[in-house]
């Protein structure tokens, strides 16, 4: 492999120059004029639409090349087309958070000098999972080829797909014991994995070796290197049609194109000013086995998030005062949150136009180095950084949703996306075989509300826009637990006008197996990870685990007794406790314990999401049909909403129109009764401020934020008038 | 260019307009005159006549209010100068005991009051809910929008304010 000429490509030097073409002009490569455009605009369109059917065709092809149902039933891939120096120039549906953390891939390898050394040839396959160098977390496995035509490099053709088994320190592509890189699993760092079109053996026996279930991952290899090979002679004959130059220039116009539409949709839909919001989230892990002592066992983060949006359209987005990076697996790279902008504008501003990395270069992230979102150690782990960045997009979510309220694009404003747990698992499968298996149904969570009508129930996720759970058959094929239940948690979506998106509840029947370990992780202990808009409250998102060892469910089966198929709707005593007779477990934040085996029960429930508007607002009638249909309880109704329900010569409830009216006015009046003015409360509180009474870990969050940014003191000082430094941070230098 | 009627404006922001025809609004290209017909939809809603300048939320909107901007209520009741956080002149209904929050989450887990609360921000004359804010407790009240109302209307609406 080093027996090589010299390189002739010379692309550092060409990346180099665009960058400051780009930093001279504003425009993308300099490209002032959109020339090709404006000669034939019907060409430059239908060029464009070329390539995005070039990337959707090599995706569906290659799905049906993967053995992973993450891939196969839900999804969990994306291609992209991309110019020598790696910027998107079209991309397929999917998993579209990872075209921009491939775009830093590639630019990675230019930069780190692979045109001289491992050589970057025709038929060249470069594999990589190294989250600092460009990707989520590590199992996002990104699989780039260039493409050659003349003997030049006219750009590149890249795949991901997102790994269910990842070889961590626990089972599954989400390692959620991970606390540090070295425990997270297989790294493949920008490596040359395969040359002339064919994946090295050297490289599939490394994977064999250090996966605990490597079909999914060595084929998810051969369908991404497919697909890009695909995408690669696609382009190469799509040159040969128009010719080299004309692909060279209109390449660049694609991306200069899509950064332009990118700022005139933000003066069309939006409103210039200064845009806040936060979340939390809570990290209990206290006593659990495995956990290294490195860190505090029990953490809660802020996110503080402010948008500006300036009358040019740019969208600059700043997490001053949000918290550092910990030894935990929820940390996250500079590449992982430029994703989490990318797919979120993807999905909420480039309805129109074209798609690629222009629209990201129409924005500007600050991310505090040091902090969870840029960490300055690159030994930290960012497994479960969804964990972190969906809660944080979903604030970005709001706050842009804002914007389009302002303007009156209310059909297009959204509460946002939420966390959505993930359960993981391996050991001895149903057949009797080393297995292991991330269980991607949580790619179906409740959304949340819109400001016209109720979010979506289980059909939603940040990081994919096609959402799926994927059947219960395929799953049961791939695991050794059986589903007695998949329901809709009623009351899961936040309380609004407008409710947020309910979620499901999965039990599973722990089946033919001896050693089962089940992990979770993803979602927030404590604290709501979610917020409400205009009115509306968050989705109740700090659910617990709830599991029966060595349950009588044989028992309860033969005597054809009833089961339990879900949790319920009592908090204080499941269906479980109340059906199943075994040893109990609840169990607040990651699920890690000892080996299940057959006979245990498990459940598990993914999130809903935020409400809008002000519950009183509520329709009864829709009300009346979401308690019909298991979304909302009765009691919720009327206790929540103000709503009324009789019930009809079926049984079937009705809204009571008169009495709802009457309520909600007691309501009204109760609320005014129960409120005090803010002045007040800010004046009682303040004392509780001053005296720092709270629990370790709010006053550890505090003190936390206060070091990392001066910003946020001042603010949290002036807020309260009082000096915070001297309360969360006694002794230290003024 | 796209163009609807201030009927279907009214209907699109009351929730009303049927869906499928929704869907359409969504999918089609935007509708560039949008602004100034919502305007007045909303102003059409409200019992008061001061103008609107921007909604700032479901039931909130900046007015002019003689020579001052204010936010106000779609009551009529003005929280003051649209520069300043209208939260601050609002009532407020703080949830951080298990009772109070489960009254809203009657089914499910619930945060730890003593690391979470819900703050609801209510008008002082009508009881509307304009916003809630889930926080650990001490978190300041956040300003959630500092429109720059000026550069707005004389640089993308090109009309004067």
């Amino acid at each position: 492999m080093l027996d090589k000429p010299a390189s002739a490509l010379r692309i550092r030097e060409r990346l180099i120059e665009s960058e400051r073409l780009m930093e001279e002009t504003g425009c993308y490569d300099g490209i002032t004029e959109l020339q090709l455009r404006n000669q034939d605009p019907l060409k430059f369109e239908t060029l464009h639409t070329k390539l995005r059917a070039y990337c959707v065709s090599a995706r569906e092809m290659a799905r049906r090349i993967s053995a992973s149902p993450g891939v196969r039933e839900v999804g969990e891939m994306v291609v992209a087309i991309y110019t020598p120096e790696g910027d998107a120039i079209a991309l397929s549906n999917g998993i579209m958070v990872h075209v921009h953390t491939m775009s830093r891939f590639i630019k990675w390898m230019i930069r780190n000098g692979y045109e001289e050394n491992p050589c970057i040839r025709d038929g060249d396959i470069f594999a990589n999972n190294d989250a600092f160098i460009g990707t989520v977390q590590v199992p996002d496995v990104m699989d780039v080829v260039p493409i050659f035509h003349s003997g030049k490099l006219v750009g590149w053709a890249g795949a991901v797909c997102h790994e269910l088994e990842a070889g961590g320190i626990t089972p599954g592509g989400d390692v959620a014991l991970a606390q540090e890189r070295f425990t997270e699993g297989l790294f493949v760092c920008a490596e040359k994995v395969g040359e002339n079109d064919e994946i090295r053996r050297d490289y599939v026996i490394r994977c064999e070796r250090n996966l605990r279930m490597p079909i999914y991952w060595v084929l998810d290899e051969k369908a991404k290197v497919a697909s890009c090979i695909d995408m690669r002679e696609s382009v190469k004959a799509l040159i040969d049609e128009i010719g080299l130059d004309y692909w060279m220039q209109v390449s660049k116009e694609f991306i200069e194109e899509g950064r332009r539409a990118q700022l005139a949709r933000t003066r069309q839909l939006t409103v210039p000013g200064i845009y806040r919001g936060h979340t939390f989230y809570g990290h209990v892990t206290a006593g659990k086995p495995g956990y290294q002592p490195l860190g505090d066992p029990d953490w809660l983060y802020n996110m503080p998030i402010e948008m500006e949006i300036t009358t040019d359209g740019k969208i600059i987005m700043d997490f001053e005062g949000t918290q550092p990076w910990g030894y935990h697996s929820m940390n996250c790279t500079p590449a992982g949150m430029d994703g989490g902008m990318f797919v979120t504008l993807t999905q909420h501003m480039n309805f129109e136009g074209l798609v690629n990395d222009g629209a990201w270069m129409a924005t500007e992230l600050k991310l505090p180095h040091g902090t969870w979102t840029n960490p300055d150690n690159e030994m930290v782990a960012t497994a479960t950084s969804w964990a972190l960045l969906l809660p944080a997009y979903g604030v970005f979510q709001r706050l842009l949703s804002r914007s389009f309220i302002g303007r009156g694009f209310v059909e297009e404003a959204f509460v946002g996306q939420v966390n959505s747990p993930m359960i993981e698992m391996g050991g001895t499968s149903q057949y009797g075989k080393l297995f292991g298996m991330a269980h991607f149904e949580c790619a179906a969570a409740g959304s949340g509300a819109l400001a016209i009508k109720d979010g979506l129930d289980t059909a939603y996720v940040g990081w994919n826009p096609e959402s799926d759970m994927g059947n219960i058959e395929i799953w049961e094929q791939n695991m050794p637990m059986v589903y007695i239940g998949r329901s809709i948690v009623p009351n899961s979506g936040g309380a609004g006008k407008y409710r947020g998106g309910c979620s499901f509840i999965s039990t599973w029947l722990v089946s033919k197996t001896d050693h089962l370990r089940l992990v979770t992780s993803e979602h927030s202990s404590r604290v709501f990870d979610n917020g409400g808009m205009c009115g509306g409250y968050p989705a109740p998102t700090c659910q617990k685990h709830r599991a029966v060892r060595d349950s009588n469910i044989f028992e309860l089966a033969e005597k054809r007794a009833p089961l339990a198929h879900h949790t319920g709707t009592n908090p204080h005593r499941s269906e479980l406790e109340l059906r199943l007779q075994g040893e109990h477990v609840t169990m607040e934040g990651p699920y890690i314990t000892a080996p299940h085996r057959t006979g245990d029960v498990f459940t598990h429930s993914y999130n809903g999401g935020g409400g809008y508007g002000d519950v009183l607002e509520r329709d009864p009638l829709k009300t009346a049909a979401d308690v019909e249909n298991g979304y909302l309880t009765k009691e919720a109704a009327t206790g929540i909403f103000g709503i009324m329900l009789d019930e009809d010569e079926d049984g079937y409830p009705v809204a009571n129109l008169e009495a709802t009216k009457r309520h909600r006015a007691e309501m009204r009046a109760r609320r005014l009764a129960q409120a005090k003015p803010v002045s007040e409360w800010i004046a009682t509180e303040r004392c509780r401020v001053e005296k720092a009474d709270f629990a370790p870990e709010v006053k550890k969050m505090y003190a936390s934020a206060i070091k990392l940014s001066s910003r946020f003191t001042r603010e949290f000082s002036d807020f309260w008038n009082v000096d915070a430094k001297s309360i969360f941070m006694p002794g230290a230098k003024p | 260019m796209t163009s609807y009627s201030k009927e279907v404006i009214a209907d699109l922001v009351a929730g009303t307009l049927p869906w499928p025809q929704t869907r359409r609004v969504m999918s089609a290209y935007k509708d560039d005159d949008r602004f100034f017909k919502y305007v007045a939809v909303l102003q059409d809603r409200v019992g008061w006549k001061d103008p609107i300048l921007l909604p700032v939320s479901d039931h909130l909107f900046i007015c002019q209010s003689g020579d001052e901007r204010v936010t106000r209520c779609e009551c009529g009741h003005s929280f003051g100068d649209y520069r300043k956080n209208w939260k601050l002149k609002a009532s407020i209904i703080v949830r951080n005991t298990e009772e109070t929050l489960r009254e809203i989450y009657p089914n499910s887990d619930i945060p730890d009051p003593q690391w979470m609360e819900i703050r609801e921000f209510i008008c002082p004359e009508c009881g509307t809910m304009h916003e809630v804010e889930a926080a650990a407790p001490g978190y300041p009240i956040v300003h959630d929008f500092q429109p720059d109302l000026e550069g707005f209307y004389r640089e993308w609406l090109g009309k004067p304010l």
